[in-house]
């Protein structure tokens, strides 16, 4: 695995990888990197947490290995198992090496991950899990070992870059937490969003991305149910640029809103109000980002 | 920069680095070499600062900083800010304290009006102190004081139906459990709290009740179970180790249950005022009791207090809980009330699946087709959606009550509060609730607000 010597390199190869960070993300992400430190990211849908893992294994070139939660996740799911059908037939046949050991040993994620050196991994949605998960996460995120009872303690050479996901549908346990350093991402503001957009959808093109992020970030002032995330935006773009268009019009827009908005209320509330007003307002905000001479290249 | 107690300058405090130290212009990289005394007092003086507000930053977290602080340029704000953020804040609703505490520091203004005496090395800095807790936090310099309501309003002026004294009369005679707890004095008056043995006997029998009525649903883990229909491969492997390989005795499990989440959501407005202090202490029982229960209230703004109920001592709790709630007896506004609590806690799943206990009159200023959708919408995410009313006599009397009528159609039970009958059957209701799936009297494709336009004049409501 790659290391990185100061934040500004972090931030440089997570933008190759086309994943825009901020000063506060890139510091944080760095100090986990350092120190050692599992990193518990929250924040609402939709703003890149999965996708940080991805970007990260992918900048520093190792391995990601996920783990997804859900509720009644638990050791034979995330840690390990045996290969019953094998260990039987060697019962049966009568073999001579030992049922468990490592030849029968099925390795899942958490066990992986220190199986790989310096690989990422991405646990997942941890709110899902039940809080006794939790509790087992410990041992792990503290030492990178794991104690399997058949074989004894296993421990990570180089331990795994730990990247937790939360949507905060409970509260983590402040043990786990103490473990972790934390951040929570917000939703970029325009300029970042434009960035983001023109890096990741180098085929669209840019007074579309513009105006998109613009029209985005207007929605996200009005209190929707569901405030459209980074994800959605570039979908919506995407949406446009493959119906040939190279702007946003309302008639188009009302087609294609369902990419952007996916509850009823939100999709009436926004109709209602008059897609053409929208429209034009994120075309205006558009032009006058052009204008200001703002550029992607300069905003990372 | 000494390491003086009370007023610990801070690093970079003025806008060049201080010429005394040269040293510590940039801190050492690499994780062996310890940073410099002085950014340790002050990084002493933050975290000890961050605790005196009520945050949770222990001294664990204290020395991850302390080793963060050697990986960043302690003179590049944004750095210092952000590796100070990453390991001493804890929960998004932590930031507004830690941005102005982090404010002061790098500004290099005296960090607390010490309160009292937070020794480092504690443990939990918190004991022992009057928490706020809840969701609602302190406000940053306004000490023993909730979080302002964020449309600026306190409480009193914003009352605006009318509550306790007017209506007195035609409800004193009311029989039922909330009814034969109601009583003069209120939440929002001064006094102290003041519950009588035998009332706080009744909460213990009702907490009692719950624990044993605690719903459960089907958990995805499995059990061990000689009645189970899946094949438990680790244990029949176990099994026939004995007999040489073959698979005689098979073990089975049988999927596990979990308790179910219950969730209170009170009305403590003006109209209220009169059970609000039987609802907190009922509230208190319930989180205590239940594993999985959650505590909202209500009158212009909804308030989490799960977390200020959720301590030992009763009547300390209920003081706390008290504390936390910025608006008692203020006015209704069920509609955007219910509509707060389907954007932020709705959407992170907490009705999902959960038994939903709305407890409240009905009495609402609001926009009763506001009303309307927002009750359809948490009822679709509910197991069960319960409304529990204990003036239900008033549905079709009284004009403010359009409320409660606009969101009939939408609740899946309807629970008189001042038939004794009904109550005692309630906490059967939420037992048995798990077990199937409510009988929805309308689809989910029907427009609330259409159906509020259908809605008859007064005394047409069955």
């Amino acid at each position: 695995m790659r290391g990185f010597s100061s934040i500004e390199e972090l931030c440089r190869a997570l933008t190759e990888q086309r994943y825009l960070v901020d000063e506060g993300l890139g510091t944080v992400v760095f100090l986990a990197l350092r120190l050692r430190k599992p990193l518990l990211v929250e924040g609402e849908p939709g703003v890149g947490k999965t996708e940080l893992a991805k970007a990260l294994a992918a900048a520093a070139g190792a391995p990601l290995i996920r783990l997804q939660c859900y509720e009644g996740i638990d050791v034979h799911h995330a840690l390990y198992d045996w290969d019953y059908p094998r260990q039987l037939l060697q019962l049966r046949a009568g073999g001579s090496s030992p049922l468990y050991s490592e030849e029968f040993l099925v390795r899942r994620p958490l066990l992986e991950s220190l199986a790989q050196p310096g690989s990422v991994l991405l646990i997942d949605e941890l709110d899902r899990a039940d809080d006794e998960f939790e509790a087992f996460l410990l041992e792990f995120l503290s030492d990178f070992q794991v104690t399997i009872p058949e074989i004894g303690v296993m421990r990570a050479e180089h331990p795994p870059t730990v990247i937790i996901t939360s949507n905060r549908t409970r509260d983590l346990h402040e043990a786990l937490k103490r473990r972790c350093l934390y951040h929570w991402i917000d939703h970029p503001d325009l300029l970042r969003e434009v960035a983001i957009a023109r890096a990741r959808l180098p085929e669209v093109g840019r007074r579309l991305a513009d105006q998109v992020c613009a029209f985005v970030q207007d929605l996200r002032w009005l209190d929707l149910y569901r405030s459209p995330g980074v994800g959605e935006t570039l979908d919506w773009a995407e949406a446009f640029h493959t119906l040939g268009r190279d702007q946003i019009d309302p008639a188009t827009a009302d087609r294609t809103l369902g990419v952007l908005l996916k509850e009823r209320d939100d999709l009436e509330r926004i109709r209602g109000k008059g897609l053409e007003g929208l429209v034009d307002r994120a075309a205006q905000r558009a032009s006058e980002l052009r204008e200001d001479g703002a550029s992607g290249d300069g905003l990372v | 920069m000494g390491l003086s107690e009370e007023g610990t300058r801070p690093l970079g405090g003025r806008p060049s680095p201080p010429p005394s130290s040269p040293r510590i212009e940039r801190a050492p990289r690499g994780p062996d070499r310890p940073p410099e005394q002085a950014i340790l007092a002050a990084a002493v003086a933050l975290a000890r600062a961050l605790r005196n507000y009520g945050m949770s930053a222990s001294v664990d977290s204290e020395l991850v900083f302390f080793r963060a602080l050697a990986e960043v340029d302690v003179r590049n704000r944004e750095e210092l800010y952000w590796a100070a953020h990453a390991t001493l804040v804890r929960n998004p609703d932590e930031r507004v304290i830690f941005d102005a505490v982090f404010e002061r520091f790098w500004e290099g203004q005296a960090l607390v009006p010490a309160r009292r005496g937070a020794e480092h090395g504690e443990s939990d800095p918190r004991g022992g102190t009057k928490q706020h807790g809840g969701e609602a936090l302190p406000q940053f310099g306004h000490q023993g004081e909730a979080k302002a309501p964020v449309d600026g309003e306190k409480n009193r002026g914003t009352r605006d139906i009318p509550t306790a004294e007017g209506d007195q009369g035609s409800s004193n005679q009311q029989k039922g459990i909330l009814a034969a707890w109601s009583s003069t004095d209120t939440l929002s008056e001064q006094g102290k709290l003041q519950y009588q043995e035998d009332e706080l006997a009744a909460l213990r029998k009702l907490a009692e009740d719950i624990k044993k009525a605690a719903p459960e649903r089907r958990s995805r883990r499995s059990r061990p179970n000689r009645a189970g229909h899946q094949l438990d491969m680790r244990r029949t492997l176990r099994n026939s180790l004995a007999t040489d390989g073959e698979a005689f005795r098979l073990a089975f499990t049988a999927p596990a249950t979990r308790p179910r989440r219950i969730l209170f959501i009170c009305d403590v407005s003006g109209s209220m005022e009169r059970y609000s202090r039987v609802l907190l202490a009922s509230l208190k029982a319930a989180v205590g009791a239940a594993r999985k229960a959650e505590a909202f209230v209500f009158a212009t703004r909804l308030t989490r207090l799960t977390r200020s109920l959720d301590g030992r001592d009763l009547e300390q709790a209920l003081e706390q809980a008290r504390a936390a709630v910025p608006d008692w007896s203020g006015g209704t506004r069920i509609g955007t009330t219910l509509a707060d609590f389907n954007r932020t806690y709705g959407r992170r799943g907490f009705a999902r699946g959960a038994i939903v206990l709305v407890v409240s009159d009905g009495w609402d200023r609001g926009d009763p087709k506001v009303l309307a959708g927002e009750v359809r919408r948490l009822q679709l995410q509910a197991r069960r959606l319960v409304w529990v009313n204990p003036r239900p006599q008033e549905v079709d009397q009284q004009p403010l009550a359009i409320g409660m009528r606009a969101a009939l159609p939408f609740i899946d039970e309807f629970i008189p509060g001042h038939d004794p009958r009904a109550v005692a059957g309630l906490a059967r209701l939420i037992s048995g609730a798990g077990s199937q799936r409510p009988n929805r009297r309308l689809p989910a494709g029907v427009e609330p607000a259409a159906v509020v336009d259908r809605m008859g004049p007064l005394g047409s409501t069955s």
